[in-house]
């Protein structure tokens, strides 16, 4: 049971367990931390107004909705001026240039200051209230669908409202006890879903569902990657990582997906959208739905290729080279903020949470990649990364049919000219090679003539005067012999 | 994290989800079992299913009902490292290896050693002998499988993915073990009808106490 208790890791502060207005009796979190006396008190006060407030709000801002878009041309635009860069960062992706991250970075920064919304405290929150479109279409739609549950639909509303307020309240606390009490909140909601306001229980998870997309919108410019963590630096981290590993080839990961069959290289290009649009979601549920929605594309992308299902053998690498491929902005924020702030019930169980496991072990693999586990050898992988050479120039016949046409191009003709400089190189090392054999024959030649000359020197003998005596009188030549047989002589 | 199997199994009252992950070395025939096993088909070009990496199952064991969600995981060597996020808060581990590969029921045996020691005895661990229909071939002895199986608390068990042998008791078996590990869980502490919420308020008060520090330490490790 110890065991158990601490892999939950939950720990809290004796002081954390007394009531909040300091009157010492125990709190209780169902009570938002107050004990039953001060709870009674605070929740009787808060109760009337909010009640009377929210079913205010919910009705303005159906009457609202229409002047509110009209009037929000602007937003519109900055809207699709995002998508424009979503696009863009598609296109950039093919040409493995991945330079949107600060694109983004801006595009949501200035999205997320227009969710500003105040809060049900401000008296009068029409007045000063800037509220973006989707938060507004958000709470419409969930007030909305509140109404199907009748009398439980006000006391949830109640309940997420009081959420929001006590979250406002702890903004100074750490985003890990953020975190907490969001997991609270969504334990207590799903047990009083289920025993008091009695709930079916098919109803339970598409409640949890609403209710997380509501709190989670506004909730959302607070705890995605707050200031207060690292996680902005480990985004960084991770996305330079995936850059510098921009050599990576399928091969090596063994990914069993053939891009050379347009349909799978279709399903690896949606795969990649999918999970590059996971940043543009504010709610964890529908960040989930991205990864999971990508991970069907991979699967399919598997099945054309092998003809059979995929098992993690062929998912797991696969989902690793789209997240290289893809480089996903602020892929560690997203993680984070899911892991924090996601409904427990589906990120531990069911197929999303499984799909998210396997992002989390991508992500993991590519921090820690090595040499031995892309089977290179650990120069080649030095060189690799420090981008002295490419591996990428041996197989450009294995380039994928989207890669654009001047890249092609290039690598050709980087391989054509690699080629000539072979050639240039070996011609020269001929050329030598021939002086050389030139010189050594000339070389060769002299020493072969100077060893005959030194075995039979020319010896020139002096005239002997009685042979040029003989020679030049020449009186009886006829009279001699005549001249004797070489052979006879030669011995 | 905070959705263990107890708590699941206690909101529900009479229903049980449960998470059970796969582990071995790459074809030993992970995927073959749990398609047998959810599809009964092995081989098959008619396989519905767009992949097998995650499966479920719906099963009615004495009244109670059973959600069953498989979790396949890489065999590669190279993704061994990851296998903590893999098996964090399953209820249920499948160890495959091949009877006609040694090496695969090595590889079982590191798996077993890393589970107890990131676990404990919370989780309920089936060694499962795949490929019986090379019995011929066989590497590993049933002997030496059995007695290992034994001596870490495990179950040991023989398959055949290809003949459909063995598969339909291994889970039923797994299921059966882990209802009740749930229900020791439940009743250990002490309070399996009432809330969850409070009853994690509650564990973590006893918990707070002794040692603080652990309680702090352990959860980056979990």
């Amino acid at each position: 049971m110890s065991l158990k208790s601490e892999r939950r890791g939950i720990h809290v502060d004796q002081s954390e367990l007394l009531c909040k207005k300091g009157c010492g009796y125990y709190g209780n979190p169902a009570w938002q931390g107050f004990c039953s006396k001060c709870w009674r008190e605070e929740y009787h006060k808060a109760r009337q107004k909010q009640i009377q407030e929210d079913w205010e709000l919910a009705e303005r801002l159906q009457r609202e909705e229409e002047e509110a878009y009209a009037s929000s041309q602007s937003t519109q635009g900055a809207q699709s001026l995002t998508f424009s860069k979503f696009e863009e960062k598609k296109t950039n992706e093919k040409t493995r240039k991945v330079t949107t991250v600060k694109k983004f970075f801006t595009a949501s920064s200035r999205a997320g200051a227009k969710k500003e919304l105040q809060e049900t405290k401000t008296p009068s929150p029409s007045i000063n209230r800037q509220a973006s479109i989707e938060t507004d279409r958000v709470s419409k739609e969930f007030i909305e669908f509140l109404k199907t549950y009748q009398k439980p639909g006000q006391d949830i509303y109640k309940q997420c409202k009081l959420f929001l307020d006590t979250m406002n309240h702890k903004r100074d606390l750490s985003i890990e006890e953020q975190s907490e009490c969001a997991q609270d909140f969504y334990q207590n909601v799903a047990e009083k879903l289920q025993t008091r306001w009695k709930v079916p229980p098919e109803k339970v998870e598409k409640a949890m569902d609403q209710i997380e997309r509501y709190i989670m919108t506004r909730q959302y410019k607070y705890v995605f990657c707050p200031e207060t963590t690292d996680d902005e630096k480990k985004d960084l981290a991770v996305q330079k990582r995936i850059r510098a590993l921009h050599w990576v080839t399928p091969q090596m990961l063994c990914v069993p997906v053939n891009e050379e069959i347009p349909e799978v290289s279709d399903m690896v290009v949606k795969a990649i959208t999918d999970i590059i649009e996971m940043d543009s979601k504010r709610v964890p549920r529908e960040k989930l739905a991205c990864i999971t929605k990508c991970s069907k594309h991979i699967f399919n992308a598997i099945k054309i290729t092998k003809n059979e299902p995929a098992s993690a053998d062929d998912f797991l690498p696969t989902l690793i080279y789209i997240v290289l491929k893809g480089n996903p902005p602020r892929l560690q924020s997203n993680i984070q903020y899911i892991t924090r702030f996601c409904n427990p019930s589906r990120l531990m169980t069911g197929e999303d949470g499984y799909y998210f496991t396997n992002l989390c072990c991508a992500v993991a693999f590519i921090e820690k990649l090595d040499a031995q586990s892309l089977n290179l050898s650990q120069e080649d992988f030095d060189r690799y990364m420090s981008g002295q050479t490419s591996p990428k120039k041996q197989e450009s016949e294995s380039w994928s049919p989207d890669t654009c046409l001047g890249v092609k191009q290039m690598y050709k003709n980087l391989d054509l000219l690699s080629q000539l400089n072979e050639r240039q190189e070996r011609i020269v090392s001929e050329a030598k090679k021939l002086e050389k054999d030139l010189i050594d024959w000339t070389d060769g030649i002299t020493k072969e003539v100077q060893d005959i000359v030194e075995k039979y020197p020319l010896e020139i003998k002096p005239k002997s005067q009685a042979l040029a005596a003989i020679d030049s009188e020449n009186v009886e030549n006829d009279k001699l012999p005549p001249p004797l047989q070489p052979q006879v002589y030669a011995g | 994290m905070a959705a263990g199997s107890g708590a699941a199994a206690a909101a529900g009252g009479r229903s049980f989800s449960f998470k059970v992950v796969l582990l071995g070395e790459g074809c030993v025939g992970k995927t073959s079992l749990v398609l047998r096993y959810c599809e009964n088909k092995f081989n098959d070009k008619h396989i519905t299913t767009l992949q097998a990496s995650f499966l479920t199952k719906k099963l009615n064991i004495g009244g109670k009902r059973v959600n069953l969600a498989i979790w396949d995981t890489a065999g590669q060597e190279r993704f061994h490292a990851l296998g903590p996020i893999y098996y964090r808060d399953s209820n249920g581990a499948i160890l495959v290896y091949d009877i006609t590969d040694e090496d695969s029921f090595q590889k079982v045996k590191n798996w077993v050693k890393e589970l107890r020691k990131m676990l404990g005895n919370e989780i309920c661990l089936c060694i499962v002998g795949n490929k019986i229909d090379l019995e011929k071939e066989r590497h590993v002895s049933v002997q030496e499988a059995e007695t290992y199986a034994e001596s870490v608390g495990a179950k040991h068990y023989h398959t055949s993915a290809k003949q459909n042998k063995g598969i339909e008791e291994l889970f039923l078996d797994l299921c059966k073990r882990m209802i009740e590990t749930a229900q020791v869980d439940e009743r250990a502490r002490g309070n399996g009808s009432s809330q969850s919420g409070t009853a994690r308020r509650g564990v973590q008060i006893i918990d707070d106490e002794p040692q603080v520090q652990s309680s702090g330490g352990c959860c980056s490790s979990g």
